[in-house]
């Protein structure tokens, strides 16, 4: 495999979220926007004169907004400066992180301010996620984002009861590292001791997916703002983060596939695979310091965990087991609570870099684990089980 | 050591047609792709191209994730695709800086638009504007440009006479390209009676509703030879964003269009465009917008555009050879066809269009009610 | 704090910023010091500048003041305040004493402060006065052609077992939980007043288990529908905030291509076509245009099954709204990824099973088609997958 070139290294050196909540009633989108803009600005100490591009996305018809980066123009600062729309699907936040590494690296732009949002209530998030079938038949059949399919498979190959444990456990994970974060949405305070009893009361949604294994829908924003090497060599407001290497794998829009006899490589391990292979990095397990991981769902946050980390067997569950993705574990999972805790889809995957960005500094407050973090790794996940991945490096030394 | 400029090797267009019915945007964009790799041999994979940066609008295609129906024949089954949600000739923008930062040293771009599909294209640009305010007025990219039209033939001079010129020099163009949708050359004095779509636009200085597709491929400089034996390179690309309220625009300064020019010329190391480019396309959805651009452009003075009409500045510097957005592009994909057009100007493929020795061309798109939004691109051979 | 005539003299003094009348003070530029003496008492002084007031407590000395007003005790400040004691015997008794100019603080005052009046005491909340209360928050027009009987079985204190019942346009009230529920929801009372009142998250309490739902979640899930919001009484007037609520609908001719064209077709003859890639042989089902992974066009088609096996599938209980109609499918239902016959071994086919064979439905069970009676080339053609014994 080539190797990869980078024409010059791209830092993260401004993040900024606006609170996340189920109805943000009291602002408009352009206010939302504005406010993760500003906050982006306010981390990295700069102005919008010190910013010459602007990256914006999102699914338009989640809000019915008709390009709506030409709007958002009163609040995304784009006003006088190059601009650019690119989307993908859930997996968006994170492809604009991907886009603006490359618009930086590639010496066209020096600091670039991309942007995810998600205003759920303006709009019918279940229909825009149904829209996104096929409308001659997948349409039809389509039931929105829920799906126990995977935890049929996981079930198959290591058993039921061992599953849905370790689902529930993840899940109950997954809620203390919300807990230690004052920004996450969904915060239950669940114990340990309540596995057994939320295995048998928690109201079945799909199958074995139960609604406590879901994420549930929030409306936010999120802005980050990228630089060059140059830059960050002038000094910045906060220790830079390095933007090592992205990679997106996609697949068609059939979902039928996916079971038949056979079942097909998944696009986690693909991006993987090729992402790693061509850093060098044979245990990812071992390389990463943290992991900020798209998951929709306990069951797949479970399932993808073995896919990411390429993971043979029941490797995954003995980690679970073993508590190896807890703030104090082998390789912390989601300290962030991840998607399950917060999901404004649109900003959603870009929170994940965000969030392991904000690992690297130290700058995670309650949530930031002990031990220090050097290399972080961060998925995105939408479309029709599409990925996205990053690498961020304390240290440009790699 | 990452490359140091990027070539656009081949294009492929779909013909923009007004009523594709029986085809979906899959048979249209597997036309596409077929094209190309019969002309590049390119193939999909390591070593090929890993990268695609697809077109499209979900309002258009009444399909959120537009792009992920048309994933299976655009290539992106394990590798990565991402969609460029605004107006085409970005994403040459896009993957242009894709490759320059050494991520990828091929990129695919293929778009796609049907403005057949839905009912009404003014009833999705009207959710363009704000919901609270600029909807409820009834606002949509029709009238918006009305607007504009109405204060830039005041600023100009440009009259209902050079409009109905403009239409039928395109119609005598587009009948010379393939591709074009509206090819059927009407006198001057059909344009002035057709009736008023909004004052002073009327049905013949729009753009007809138009579906069609198109792809490029670009590569490194390194590679650009294994695909092609005419590649066009990348000089200059930028845009640029005005702001959205009307109120707050002046609708006749060109704002974004000039800034975008500058810095896109600065990019390509030009010093007076109108001297260097050989051959210009712009987005001419209506008429007045073709000479309101090229004043933008800096291709005549300040509010010089009735003049730049009335002393054939359009075929001077061989503006819209195509027969440019007024032969009909479905919106989204406008300025695809015109970097198209203006690649096979530079690689000697323009038929019955060709400008001899064409060195130097422009492409420009624009995006968002009445020019809100502008792209520049500069190509040379 | 001692109260008098139902209220405190900090209450006047909280509530002034509330009170004050920014477009009233244009011009005025005061300092007025209040010295209430006695239990419930204390200093305060209040800056009037700039069309801005500013009212803060003082310990010590109130400094130079443009006037000072010195009660000799709460019931005396709070009586005056409210008009309930005439101010000029207040003055002449010598419970009140006033230090600058009397007459201008007797119209400066009246003219930039909204008069004070007495808050109206909380009314306390409980589960029980809200359930019943709930015939008035009933909106008979949501509940139209709606029957359904659900129970709240509130525990804790304040607790208590309700059953609501819907039917013909109406709602009734009564304690007990019947035993025919629909469904029955059990929380502790305190809960439930918490999501009454929007302190408490309802989504995060059915979640996190707090409220437990015994029966038909859907049903759950619709009650919520057939009321009108609860207010509650305390809430301070929340600042309005406008929404605008629009459909936005445009109207669609999607294409079906001669790929697809050649799908329906099938189905029109009852049969299942797949398309066949050149390279790789896939059964692709639907039929493609393309072979996504060789990249090349189809062009072969072959039909599959009838017959098949499922290999996966998803039993819903909770079914998502139809985006345009927020119509609901009936639950429970069932799509099956199904491996028909000749097909290759990734291609599996998605459809629904045949509800009445949901009991029976497990992983390799053999299905088939079973077809409208007169198929026209559509969706509808194929009823659903039944499970063949």
């Amino acid at each position: 495999m080539k190797k990869h070139i980078k024409n010059r290294n791209v830092a993260i050196i401004g993040i900024g979220q606006t609170t996340l909540s189920s109805h943000k009633e009291d602002q408009n989108q352009v206010e939302m926007v504005s406010e993760a803009v500003r906050n982006a600005l306010a981390d990295a100490n700069m102005t919008l004169d010190d910013i010459d591009c602007i990256v914006h996305g999102n699914m338009e018809l989640f809000e019915m907004q008709f390009q709506p980066d030409m709007w958002h123009a009163l609040g995304c600062g784009s006003y006088g400066k190059d601009e650019y729309r690119i989307t993908t699907g859930g997996t968006v936040g994170a492809t604009l992180v991907c886009a603006s590494d490359s618009l930086v690296a590639s010496g066209q732009y020096d600091n670039v301010l991309c942007l995810g949002f998600e205003k759920l209530q303006e709009g019918n998030t279940t229909g825009g996620i149904t829209n996104m079938a096929d409308p001659l038949w997948f349409r039809n059949l389509q039931t929105g984002a829920l799906t126990s399919t995977t935890a049929t498979e996981m079930i198959k190959e290591f058993g039921k009861e061992r599953v849905l444990r370790a689902a529930m456990k993840y899940r109950i994970m997954i809620d203390k590292h919300a807990m230690l974060n004052e920004r996450a949405h969904r915060r239950l305070g669940l114990e340990y001791d309540q596995l057994e009893t939320l295995m048998e009361t928690s109201p079945q949604l799909v199958g074995e997916l139960r609604l406590i294994h879901m994420c549930s829908q929030s409306d936010g924003a999120c802005a980050m703002i990228l630089t060059s090497e140059d830059r960050v060599k002038k000094g910045t407001a906060k220790p830079p983060v390095w933007i090592r290497d992205h990679e997106t794998s996609h697949r068609g829009e059939n979902m039928s596939n996916l079971y038949g006899a056979k079942k097909p490589k998944s696009t986690h391990r693909d991006c993987a695979e090729k992402l790693f292979k061509r850093n060098g990095i044979e245990n990812p397990l071992e390389y990463f310091d943290v992991f900020e991981m798209y998951d929709p769902s306990a069951y797949w946050g479970l399932d993808w965990l073995r896919e990411f980390l390429l993971l043979k067997d029941d490797e995954v569950l003995k980690l679970m087991e073993a508590g190896e993705f807890d703030m104090d574990g082998k390789l912390p999972v989601n300290p962030s609570g991840g998607v399950i805790a917060s999901n404004p889809i649109g900003a959603t995957a870009m929170l994940r870099p965000a969030e392991a960005a904000l690992q690297i500094r130290g700058d995670a407050g309650g949530h930031q684990i002990k031990k220090e973090v050097r290399h972080a790794l961060a998925s995105g996940f939408g479309g029709t089980l599409w990925t996205v991945m990053l690498m961020l490096e304390k240290e440009l030394n790699w | 050591m990452a490359t140091k400029r990027v070539a656009i090797c081949a294009v492929a267009q779909h013909k923009n047609e007004p009523d594709l019915w029986y085809r979906r945007f899959q048979n249209m964009l597997l036309d596409v792709l077929e094209d190309l790799q019969g002309q590049t041999g390119f193939k999909y994979g390591e070593g090929g191209v890993e990268m695609i940066v697809s077109t499209s609008d979900d309002f258009f295609d009444a399909r959120t994730i537009s792009n992920n129906g048309v994933t299976d024949v655009i290539g992106g089954q394990y590798l990565a695709e991402e969609k460029m949600a605004q107006e085409g000739l970005n994403a040459i923008g896009y993957a242009n800086a894709i490759i320059l930062s050494g991520h990828k040293d091929l990129v695919l771009i293929m778009g796609h638009c049907k403005e057949s599909q839905g009912e009404s294209r003014n009833m999705i640009t009207n959710c363009g504007f704000d919901p609270f305010y600029g909807r409820a007025t009834g606002l949509d990219y029709l009238n918006a440009a009305g607007l504009q039209a109405r204060a830039y033939m005041k600023k100009s001079g440009l009259t209902d006479d050079q409009l109905a010129e403009i239409v039928v020099r395109s119609r005598q163009w587009a009948v010379k390209n393939p591709y074009a949708n509206a090819q059927e050359a009407i006198p001057a004095g059909k344009v002035k009676s057709s009736p008023m779509l909004c004052d002073p636009i009327r049905q013949l200085h729009a753009y007809p509703v138009s579906d069609g597709a198109v792809g490029l491929l670009l590569a490194s400089e390194e590679r650009a030879k294994e695909f092609t034996d005419n590649p066009v390179w990348i000089t200059g690309f930028a845009n640029c964003m005005d702001t959205f309220f009307f109120g707050d625009r002046d609708l006749t300064s060109n704002f974004a269009l000039k800034k975008a020019t500058a810095n896109a010329c600065r990019k390509a190391g030009i010093q007076d465009l109108k001297k260097a480019a050989d051959v210009v396309e712009v987005m001419d959805c209506y008429a007045y917008q073709q000479p309101m651009w090229m004043e933008g452009l800096g291709f005549c003075g300040e509010g010089e555009g009735g003049r730049f009409i009335a002393e054939g500045g359009p075929g001077k510097h061989r503006v819209n050879l195509s027969g440019g957005t007024l032969a009909g592009n479905p919106l989204i994909i406008a300025g695809l066809y015109r970097a198209a057009e203006a690649t096979l100007q530079l690689q000697g493929g323009a038929g019955d269009r060709q400008v001899p020795d064409a060195k130097c061309a422009v492409a420009h798109s624009t995006n968002g009610p009445a020019g809100q939004f502008h792209s520049v691109l500069i190509l040379e051979a | 704090m001692a109260e008098f005539f139902g209220t405190t003299v900090a209450d006047i003094f909280n509530t002034m910023p509330k009170r004050f009348k920014p477009e009233a003070s244009k011009g005025v530029d005061v300092v007025i010091g209040y010295d209430c003496g006695g239990e419930g008492g204390g200093k305060w002084k209040l800056t009037v500048k700039d069309q801005t007031a500013k009212i803060e407590t003082v310990e010590g000395d109130l400094g130079p003041c443009t006037a000072t007003i010195t009660a000799s005790d709460a019931e005396t400040f709070i009586g005056v305040t409210l008009q309930k004691i005439g101010a000029i015997d207040a003055l002449s008794q010598g419970k009140m004493r006033v230090v600058g100019d009397t007459r201008m603080l007797m119209t400066l005052l009246p003219q930039i402060f909204v008069q004070y009046t007495v808050p109206e005491k909380k009314t306390e909340v409980t589960a029980r006065g809200i359930l019943s209360a709930i015939g008035d928050r009933f909106r008979p027009d949501k509940a139209a052609g709606v029957t359904l009987k659900y129970g709240y079985d509130l525990t804790g204190e304040g607790g208590g077992q309700f059953t609501i019942t819907i039917t013909d346009g109406t709602c009734t009230l009564k304690e007990g939980l019947d035993a025919d529920l629909a469904v029955k929801m059990t929380m502790e009372a305190a809960t439930y007043v918490g999501m009454m009142t929007g302190t408490i998250d309802g989504a995060s309490a059915f979640t996190s288990g707090k409220v437990r739902i015994d029966g038909d979640m859907m049903a759950a899930a619709a009650t919520g529908k057939y009321f009108d919001k609860y207010v509650d009484p305390n809430a301070e007037e929340a600042e309005e905030l406008l929404s605008l609520k629009v459909v936005t609908s445009i109207n669609q001719r999607f294409a079906t291509g001669p790929v697809m064209g050649k799908w329906f077709a099938g189905l029109r003859d009852k049969k299942l076509l797949a398309s066949v890639c050149p390279l790789c042989k896939r059964t692709l089902i639907l039929p493609q245009e393309i072979c996504q992974f060789c990249h090349v066009r189809t062009t072969d088609y072959v039909e599959l099954g009838p017959e098949g096996y499922v290999t996966n599938f998803d039993l819903v209980y909770f079914a998502s709204p139809d985006p345009l109609t927020g119509e609901v499918r009936d639950t429970p239902y069932a799509c099956a990824w199904i491996m028909l016959e000749n097909a290759t071994p990734e291609e599996a086919f998605a459809f629904e099973i045949n509800r009445k064979d949901l009991s029976k439905l497990k992983i390799g069970s053999r299905v088939r088609p079973v077809w409208a009676e007169k198929p026209t080339g559509s969706f509808r053609d194929i009823l659903h997958f039944e499970i063949i014994d």
